[in-house]
């Protein structure tokens, strides 16, 4: 039951505002073409989601904790800025992604919708439990399969679909196929992934027991995450790709499940977008209120009164109304997802990284610390994220546009 | 033990578990032909933003004597830390000590004043 929830909870994590636009856009552009990007970025986070777990699960310490606490403050407050920074930028993009959808389903337009999201989320976050908020999210989340089930209808061709698994050069627009791989990897290896998740094994007081869970939500989670991304790809690839679509805006993406579900398709389009989109909202306010905490040694809980935790729930406040702000005078959210997947790669080494300390280090993990298969395959991602680092923002400006 | 290995950074739990910062400053006593000895942990904000730059620290140090928060940073004698480890544990009541300071001051001047605060 605790894997089954798991795996509900990783789907509904995975899909969100960044995945979903730039697995659209993969799909629009190069067809089958970039579903090797989003494989390989899974199988990293695979790996990078089961430490983060399996060290809160033996040391009672989150990433955050830990990074403060093992490498120091000197060390730390980079990636800690660092991470703040993206975080808030991926809540607006967030908040940006439910209140186009809101457009698309009433006409609306998305800036008067910015308040009235950042309400419903603070909202959620003041009134709900960890626990009650990520079992809404997660079942809510489960609209996102609509895509498996597009995908399965629309009936690709195997051999076609199998040789997009299969690293390929591009034959037309490198730059943007390769700023594509970046966002790719941004969107999917999201820095808030691994503390939230962390934190949420803190907040459900794992212990050792829970390590066979750990390990199976990760896989499967993962898993099944990527799976839902792929589908969006896949039914991009097969609806936008043949008409030349480019999507450069939601509106243009929402009509990707037409084909599959004639009547409803752009309904059921606005809807997901506006559940995956808030769901994930809910996450990132929390975990950019447990960042801080976690740093600078407060008492942090979403599962206490908000009097009994006033820094920690004052912190997603302003979080969430600050980005709600940004999406008020009208920032595209977009250009903003865009934008943050890009900086989210920069940053991803100096998140890595400590990874090989920490989770080596037997005063946390006791018998428990990685071996030679996980230490390479850190090794692999730091090696990874720092070429993509060093090409994020050249091909940015390459290929972004 | 090594005091910047084995303590600085580390979490400080009070008397009940209760984190109430982390061990951001270490004051040593000197003595004339003695080893110094450890004589408090410190811990607050403007201990911290002192390893970063000298007039954050004073800055944050003005602020929480203007609005009457705390006055300086919280010490604690070395005679009462219990355990080190990945956590430092302080013989201390933390939600009636100084490290709460802020936690206190935001509770009832902002967030006791937002409705549903206390349900």
């Amino acid at each position: 039951m605790q894997v089954a929830l798991g795996i509900v909870t990783s789907i509904a994590g995975f899909v969100e505002v960044g995945s979903i636009s730039t697995s659209l856009q993969a799909g629009a552009t190069f067809g089958f073409q970039l579903l090797w990007a989003i494989a390989l970025a899974a199988t990293c986070l695979i790996f990078l989601i089961e430490m983060s777990g399996r060290l809160a699960a033996v040391s009672k310490h989150t990433l955050a904790d830990a990074v403060r606490e093992r490498l120091g403050f000197g060390y730390h407050v980079v990636p800690l800025t660092a991470e703040l920074i993206v975080d808030f930028l991926v809540l607006a993009a967030e908040i940006g992604g439910a209140c186009f959808a809101l457009q698309l389903l009433t006409g609306i337009r998305f800036q008067y919708w910015a308040l009235p999201v950042a309400l419903a989320a603070w909202l959620a976050l003041w009134k709900g439990t960890f626990g009650a908020i990520e079992k809404g999210v997660s079942l809510l989340g489960l609209i996102a399969l609509c895509f498996v089930v597009a995908a399965v209808q629309l009936h690709p061709r195997g051999r076609d679909v199998g040789a997009g698994f299969l690293p390929s050069l591009p034959q037309h627009h490198a730059p943007n196929y390769w700023f594509l791989v970046v966002s790719i990897v941004g969107a999917t290896m999201s820095p808030y992934l691994m503390n939230f998740y962390s934190s949420g094994a803190v907040e459900e007081e794992w212990t050792e027991d829970n390590l066979v869970t750990n390990r199976l939500t990760a896989l499967l989670g993962m898993g099944f995450g990527s799976c839902v991304s792929m589908c969006v790809l896949i039914v991009s690839a097969m609806v936008l790709h043949p008409e030349g679509v480019k999507v450069e805006s939601f509106e243009q993406g929402a009509l990707v499940l037409t084909r599959a579900f004639p009547y409803w398709g752009f309904l059921l389009f606005g809807v997901t977008l506006l559940v995956e989109c808030f769901g994930a909202a809910l996450e990132i306010g929390m975990n950019i209120a447990y960042v801080p905490s976690q740093a600078l040694g407060w008492n942090w809980s979403e599962n206490v009164k908000p009097s009994e935790n006033a820094r920690f729930c004052l912190v997603y406040t302003a979080a969430i109304f600050g980005a709600a702000l940004l999406m008020l005078v009208g920032v595209d959210p977009i250009e903003l997802t865009r934008f943050s997947m890009a900086f989210t790669v920069l940053i991803l080494p100096l998140i890595v990284l400590p990874l090989l300390v920490i989770m080596n280090d037997e005063r946390y993990l006791h018998e428990f610390r990685n071996g030679w298969l996980a230490n390479a395959v850190v090794i692999v991602i730091v090696g990874l994220a720092f070429v993509l680092a060093l090409v994020a923002i050249p091909l940015e400006i390459l290929g972004g546009s | 033990m090594h005091l910047v290995r084995d303590v600085l950074d580390k979490q400080l739990l009070g008397n009940d578990e209760e984190r109430m910062g982390k061990v951001d400053g270490i004051v040593l006593s000197l003595r004339d032909g003695r080893p110094p000895r450890v004589a408090f942990l410190e811990t607050g904000a403007s201990v911290l933003a002192r390893r970063v730059s000298r007039r954050l620290a004073e800055a944050i140090e003005a602020l929480e004597r203007r609005w009457g928060i705390r006055q300086g940073p919280m010490r604690i004698p070395w005679e009462r830390v219990r355990t080190t480890g990945t956590d430092v544990g302080v013989d201390v009541d933390a939600r009636n000590s100084s490290a709460f300071a802020w936690e206190r001051f935001l509770r009832e001047r902002v967030v006791e004043k937002i409705p549903g605060a206390k349900e």
